[in-house]
């Protein structure tokens, strides 16, 4: 974490656009977050300065108040950064270093480290070519001797991403495995996703009773954290996401695609907004939610977990979900804090996980039908048993998880009846009746 | 919320024409995504020039018909803001926001590319009489069949 540093922030605004003041309090808060003392906010409406993104006189009026650092809100070029280091010797940052800062500040496991390295060297890759190329402009040829020129910083780089990019690769193998694991064990996986300090660590724990860190600031979590919440019968895990932001640069994405992976993976996304936001920076935070989640490929089924509502009145409530109804799939207002509405988004995120059937399964009373029954047990929630000359059991999951368990190692040695039964089924029809189809092993 | 996704395909030039297929696709969507699609209309134009007027013209024509607030993306109307772009096309328009908004784009994209390959597919000579006579008959057909059901 930057501590003690000084800092003064400066945003341009678009000549013909809007203005935007929830921009310069994100700006503000990041930096905050990352450990900066801000001196100075200092906004200029004009169209873009191609040496120095803002006017001189500006950056001047910046640098007299003798800060360390001074933040740009918008994206500044690889000859941007370098014109503004040289011409007024001050360390020069954009929005989007100043993320990465606040990442590398609180990447805790391994796999964090390297996703803000690889974050970090994409995007000084560009910039250190464009120095080297700059630097060299009035010394060639011969540049460092024996006629060989300095290229090696870059392509020390581009190795490193390399390399980086091969150990993530195995991370996200890790982590493919992990989820497959946790399904063939018989949970449903959601994750939570949202705006950044939207209270999503907030929610995870009171949901779970975890003791997840969670303040407010932006990127409180960076590294996903699980845990199991059983209700109604059914398991499922939750998982703990990085949180979004607008204009997320691509490469940003990129490093981040092994926790992100969490989301895309998951069999619902309980999508977390912060509904006391003034209304349109409300809609804008979910239009960049909706934006990560298209550039995720994301596909599973969401709900929408309207938090902080204790903050608002009702009548408030109902005219904030009005304006944003077009970008809340299955919404419910909860408030993390206060415990409210918990009840009901568990009862909307049960309702819209993939659907749990009623299966009647008949195994042959041996050692192996015992071995096979004991796998149900970890797949689904048994609701009936009878031993006999069979073992005949009754049982509710999903069915890709029951007909895994099923498999046998070796088929030959019995057949399964398998007959999904409907609830009114159940309860009318006896067992006898109930017609069975047979699904055994893959030899069957 | 009912709306009229467009997407254009073939915006660059081949030989110096522009042969450019519209897709527009009339569908009710949830803010997660396409809930039902009422229906598909591609319009095909060759052009020489990618002028906004001859852009503005093709969307107007593919989405005739259609009810509902076009949605498109902010490219095709060459990244104008939203008020300008709707007022230039006479109706109500807007750029994407929600996954329904983006998949119903998608959609269309992908009608209008496969349009477009058919177009390639049929030869030059052809082009101009047959693909608006085969749209015709297709059109035809719905209608026949619609009555026989």
């Amino acid at each position: 974490m930057t501590s003690g540093e000084t800092a003064v922030l400066l945003i341009r605004e678009n000549l013909r656009g809007e203005s935007h003041p929830e921009r310069k309090e994100e700006l503000r808060g990041l930096a905050k977050s990352a450990g900066y003392e801000v001196l100075a906010e200092i906004s200029q409406r004009r169209g873009r300065d191609r040496k120095f993104q803002l006017g001189r006189g500006k950056i001047e009026e910046a640098l007299s108040c003798g800060p360390d650092k001074i933040i740009f809100y918008n994206p500044l070029s690889p000859g941007q950064v370098y014109n503004i280091s040289k011409e007024f010797d001050v360390q020069v940052i954009d929005r989007f270093n100043l993320i990465l800062e606040i990442f590398a500040s609180r990447a805790s496991t391994k796999e964090a480290k390297l996703q803000v390295e690889l974050a970090r060297l994409s995007y000084r890759a560009p910039l250190v070519k464009v120095m080297e190329s700059l630097q060299k402009l009035s010394e060639r040829p011969g540049y460092r001797g024996s006629g060989s020129y300095d290229v090696s910083m870059y392509r020390d780089i581009k190795s490193r991403m390399a390399k980086i990019r091969a150990e993530l690769k195995s991370v996200e193998d890790r982590g493919e495995k992990r989820r497959q694991r946790r399904r063939d064990l018989g949970f449903d996986l959601v994750a939570l996703a949202g705006y950044t300090n939207a209270g999503k660590s907030t929610l995870f724990n009171t949901l779970t009773e975890a003791s997840v860190t969670s303040k407010d600031q932006p990127f409180t979590t960076l590294t996903p954290t699980t845990r199991a919440i059983e209700a109604k019968g059914r398991r499922f895990l939750l998982t703990d996401t990085v949180g979004f932001i607008d204009d997320l640069p691509l490469f940003l994405i990129k490093a981040f695609r092994s926790t992100f992976a969490e989301i895309v993976d998951a069999d619902l996304v309980l999508l977390v907004v912060d509904l006391s936001d003034p209304p349109l920076i409300l809609r804008d935070k979910l239009v960049a939610c909706h934006e990560a989640l298209w550039d995720c490929n994301c596909y599973a089924p969401i709900v929408t977990a309207l938090n902080k509502v204790d903050r608002l009145e009702k009548g408030e409530i109902e005219r904030r979900i009005e304006r944003i109804e077009d970008l809340i799939p299955n919404p419910v207002t909860v408030s993390a804090k206060e415990r409210l509405g918990l009840e009901d988004l568990i009862e909307l995120i049960l309702e819209k996980l993939p659907p749990q059937e009623e299966f009647e399964i008949t195994l042959p009373n041996s050692e192996e039908g015992m071995s096979h029954l004991s796998r149900l047990y970890e797949v689904a929630e048994v609701l009936d048993m009878e031993y006999g000359e069979e073992i005949t059991v009754r049982l509710k999951g999903r069915q890709e998880m029951v007909f895994k368990a099923l498999k046998s190692e070796n088929p030959d040695t019995f057949r399964t009846k398998v007959s999904e039964v409907s609830h009114s089924e159940v309860s009318e029809t006896s067992q006898s009746e109930t017609s069975h189809s047979e699904v055994g092993g893959p030899g069957s | 919320m009912d709306v009229v996704a467009i997407d254009i395909s073939g915006r660059h030039s081949v030989e110096g024409t522009y042969l450019m297929v519209c897709a527009s696709v009339a569908v009710r969507i949830s803010p997660e995504g396409i809930e039902a699609t009422h229906g598909v209309k591609l319009v095909p134009q060759e052009s020489t020039s990618l002028d906004l007027e001859v852009i503005v013209e093709l969307i107007q024509k593919a989405t005739e018909g259609f009810s509902g607030m076009v949605v498109a993306e902010r490219g095709d109307f060459y990244n104008l803001e939203r008020w300008r772009a709707k007022s230039i096309l006479g109706r109500d328009l807007k750029y994407p926001e929600s996954l329904g908004e983006r998949k119903s784009i998608e959609l269309a994209h992908h009608i209008s590319f496969a349009g477009r390959n058919m177009l390639l597919n049929l030869g030059a000579d052809l082009r101009p009489n047959i693909l608006p006579n085969l749209l015709a008959n297709l059109q035809d057909e719905d209608e026949n069949t619609e009555e026989d059901g």
